[in-house]
């Protein structure tokens, strides 16, 4: 069973499961169906620095399968009730506010989403890495494995280059790196603090860096979480969305 | 008695004589109207650069005008801004805060540019409240209005009285969202600002993205743009600490390139009409001169010396390019004049062209400007006493001797 | 000593790969006021020896002195200089300026010379009065008869007060009675105010009105005779 949390990063940031054997495009083809049909509720916190403010936000997320995601902010109360709808490859704000919902155009996809180092794009691209990557095992240790992504001339993705490592025992994310078309290394992604959730063991924390400027961080935490619900895609429409 | 006999001797063949004289009076009045279109269009460029959006000169942060940090902000202080204002030859300044989001109406979302202004100060610097093509230039009470371009307004749907929401990173890191009302639609011609800049009250859009009583910019409007650079140099020392100015030439560098270009295309027509004006010239007095082969032989053999025959030459060609000169300035003075008075509207042909950051409206105009008066009357000169020169040196080189023997 | 002295004068004209000798071994004499016609048939270089003489042109071989000084210069300022200080001239036809008066034709040699105009209108009345051309100071050359254009063109000669006057063919496109009151006229400055005349002439008509006849003959000098020429017309 893949992981849950693998579930969550996988809808925020598109990460293909580890590699078990030889066949590596074959084990997260498996890897990556056996989440279609499988869906959860998480409770997670993201805290954001930047160079000129810090914040943390509590949201409560639902996904189905890799193609629905929401997620709705609970705290801080100035922002309560804002939700993210991600449906395939299109992405809704609502903003309660003004009671309105604003669909993000495909030319803002690059755009920060939720004002955290984690781009529009991120939700919606990076959950096809098995898809638009070619994989190759660039080294292997006791412990872990280090996989090379390259993406496929064709697809239409963002970064030159993806390095995966994962631990081998556990098959967890260790870490992700994230290089631009010119192969230079732009942002990092580090998983840690492994502990069981929802009966599972995952790593319950998540740090997105960029690496040009160092002291910005998003750091997702992952509280509850709960598998396999009784979840439809009608659940994730506009009009959940809207619903406070 | 040489300049008399300069000025009869052009008459000899006064057909010739005119034909020449009207050719050059043609070209040189023609040049000085093309190069005053010239200055027209580069004017009205250069205004539609400046008055569209930037404004002669702006103060903000060092590196604001690079990278639109939206942290690179300062306080809005009414007193600098009354002070640069009363400075002499500064006409306005309008303070400004801006904003990157998006902006959505229905379902449509589009990236916009959020400039937040004083309605009335603006109108000091830019020219928006002239450019609408539908609804009103914001009141000052209209808290929520947005003057928003043509084509941001065309793709949104949206008509005066629409509402629009804006979505923005605040600088407390927070969702600032709200609702606008649209005002007005404005068209520039310039496609960068027509399909995405949205201008909205400077409290509404401090207050959507948490920076009270701050501003990104302070635009001024001079009244000798292209002294530009000067007035930012005698402005410094009155300048806060930490804020620059920029100009117009630093804010459009392309701006400047046609400035720079524009000399050369001045000279470039220049040649090219006098070019074949300095042919005729020369034509014409060569065939004088070899005309009065015997006639030159007689004055040589009676003193007169080489060079006195090469000046002799010389000041008819110059005779010939002074009357010319008055004519064709004359002439192109008053076609300039006409043409700035009355234009010329190419709407129905063409539409606005925009470059290097200005916007061509499609209209021909002119612009009365010493230097192109200067450089086409000189360069008439130069082409006429160079086009002298070479029968002017024949003739003096004449044996006096050989020239009495041709009949 | 003579006002003009020529020793061995020659001059060869190359003519393709040929040489043309339109003067030789020219010895010769003339005083301060003398009335002199060089004679001779057509090609015999009455015309070369004047250039000569007036500077206009450069001989081979020889010398020339005007006033016991060599004449000319080297570059062709100063030969237009001395011309302009020392020799008057008349030509054939057409020798007035079209697009000058009368008598700013005749001043012209002495606004050349850099003379305030009150005395050049002074001495072209002057010159004009002798002349027998009063009141057609202002008289474009074309609107003056063939005997009154070469007048005024003895009068732009006189005008400076040369040493000399060099006329070649003045007459040759007049008819013989303006013809010989031209001369006569010439002749009767010549007496009265001493200018020293040269002229030449293939008219026995004109000839025989001169005091000195030197003939030339292919460039060389036939004869040389004094006469006494007719006075009466
Ligand atoms: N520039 C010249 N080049 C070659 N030969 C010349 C030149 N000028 C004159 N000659 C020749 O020199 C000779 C003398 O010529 P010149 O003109 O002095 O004769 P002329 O006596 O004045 O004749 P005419 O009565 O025809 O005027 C002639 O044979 C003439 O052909
Ligand atoms: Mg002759």
């Amino acid at each position: 069973m893949p992981s849950a949390i693998a579930t969550v990063v996988l809808c925020f940031l598109g990460f293909a499961s580890p590699v078990f054997a030889l066949d590596l495009r074959e084990l997260i083809r498996q890897v990556e169906t056996q989440y279609h049909g499988s869906s959860a509720q998480a409770r997670v916190s993201m805290e954001v620095a930047t160079d000129n403010w810090r914040r943390t936000l509590e949201m409560e997320s639902w996904s189905l399968g890799r193609e629905h995601f929401l997620t709705r902010i609970l705290e801080p109360p100035k922002e309560k009730g804002v939700a993210t709808l991600k449906v395939r490859k299109e992405v809704w704000n609502y903003l309660p506010k003004v009671d309105r919902v604003i669909k993000i155009p495909p030319s803002m996809m690059g755009g920060s989403w939720m004002g955290s180092h984690i781009t529009n794009d991120d939700l919606v691209k990076g959950s096809q890495v098995d898809e638009d990557y070619t994989f190759a095992l660039l080294e292997e240790t006791a412990t872990s494995w280090r996989i090379e992504c390259l993406p496929k001339p064709e697809a239409a993705v963002v970064w030159g280059k993806l390095v995966y490592e994962i631990e081998k025992v556990r098959k967890l994310p260790v870490r992700v790196d994230y290089y631009d078309e010119a192969l230079q290394p732009v942002r990092e992604i580090v998983f840690d603090e492994v502990r069981e959730i929802g009966g599972r063991v995952l790593p319950s924390r998540m740090t997105v860096r960029p690496l040009d400027k160092p002291a910005e961080r998003t750091l997702m935490r992952y509280h509850d979480i709960r598998f396999d619900l009784a979840l439809t895609e009608d659940f994730f429409s506009l009009r959940t969305l809207k619903a406070r | 008695m040489l300049p008399r006999l300069a000025f009869r001797n052009l008459w000899r063949n006064s057909r010739r004589t005119l034909l020449t004289l009207s050719a050059m009076v043609a070209s040189s009045a023609l040049l000085i109207l093309a190069l005053g279109v010239f200055s027209g269009m580069f004017a009205d460029m250069l205004a539609s650069a400046t008055e569209q959006y930037h404004g002669h000169l702006v103060l903000s942060r060092p590196g604001y005008q690079d990278d639109r940090d939206m942290f690179a902000h300062f306080a809005d202080d009414p007193d600098l801004a009354d002070q640069l204002r009363r400075r002499p030859g500064v006409r306005g300044a309008s303070p400004r805060l801006r904003a990157f989001g998006l902006v959505a109406h229905g379902n449509t979302t589009r990236p916009a540019e959020l400039l937040g202004i004083d309605p009335e100060r603006e109108s000091q610097v830019t020219s928006f409240s002239r450019q609408l093509i539908a609804g009103h230039y914001p009141q000052k009470s209209e808290a929520d209005a947005a003057l928003i371009g043509a084509g941001l307004a065309k793709r949104l749907g949206v008509r005066p009285g629409d509402e629009l929401v804006f979505l923005t990173q605040a600088a407390d890191g927070s969702l600032g969202n709200d609702l606008l009302t649209v005002s007005g639609i404005f068209e520039t011609g310039a496609g960068n600002r027509d399909n995405a800049l949205v201008l909205v009250q400077l409290s509404w859009l401090q207050r959507l993205t948490v920076l009270p009583g701050k501003i990104h910019e302070l635009a001024l409007t001079i009244d000798e743009p292209m002294a530009a650079a000067e007035l930012a140099a005698s402005l410094k020392p009155v300048l806060p600490d930490g804020l620059a100015l920029r100009t117009w030439g630093q804010l459009l560098p392309e701006m400047q390139e046609v400035i720079a270009s524009y000399d050369v295309s001045r000279l470039i027509l220049v040649t090219i009409l006098y070019a074949a004006t300095g042919l005729g010239i020369l034509n014409t007095i060569f065939m004088s001169v070899l005309e009065r082969t015997r006639e030159f032989g007689i004055l040589m053999a009676l003193g007169m010396k080489p060079g006195e025959v090469r000046s002799l030459v010389l000041l008819e060609t110059l005779v010939l390019a002074v009357i010319s000169l008055i004519l064709g300035v004359a002439a192109g003075i008053a076609m300039t004049l006409y043409m700035q008075r009355v234009g010329f509207d190419l709407s129905p042909y063409l539409s606005a062209v925009t470059y290097a950051g200005g916007t061509l409206p499609p209209r021909l105009t002119a612009v009365l400007d010493g230097q192109n008066l200067l450089v086409p009357a000189a360069a008439l000169l130069l082409v006429a006493l160079a086009a002298g020169y070479f029968p002017a040196r024949r003739a003096a080189r004449l044996k006096p001797v050989e020239a009495l023997r041709e009949d | 000593m003579s006002l003009i002295q020529l020793n061995n004068v020659g001059k060869i004209y190359p003519l393709g790969s040929q040489q043309v000798i339109a003067l030789a071994d020219i010895d010769l004499e003339i005083g301060a006021g003398e009335f002199t016609v060089f004679a001779g048939p057509s090609g015999s270089g009455k015309t070369t020896l004047l250039n000569l003489i007036g500077c206009l042109d450069r001989p081979t071989s020889g010398s020339i002195r005007i006033d016991g000084r060599e004449t000319g210069g080297r570059t062709a300022r100063e030969m237009a200089d001395f011309r302009l200080h020392h020799i008057g001239f008349i030509f054939q036809s057409y020798n007035l300026v079209p697009v000058l008066t009368a008598a700013e034709n005749a001043e012209f040699t002495l606004m050349l010379q850099k003379i305030p105009k009150a005395a050049r209108r002074r001495r072209v009345e002057e010159l004009f009065a002798a002349l027998g051309l009063a009141g057609l100071e202002d008289r474009r050359p074309n609107d003056l008869s063939g005997g009154q254009q070469q007048r005024v063109a003895i009068a732009r000669a006189m005008a400076a007060d040369p040493r000399v006057i060099l006329a070649d063919e003045p007459t040759a496109n007049l008819d013989s009675q303006t013809s010989e009151e031209l001369l006569r006229l010439m002749r009767r400055l010549n007496e009265e105010q001493g200018t020293t005349f040269i002229f030449s002439s293939h008219d026995p008509q004109v000839i025989h009105l001169a005091r000195r006849v030197i003939r030339l003959k292919d460039g060389r000098l036939e004869s040389d005779h004094r006469q006494s020429p007719k006075t009466a017309a």
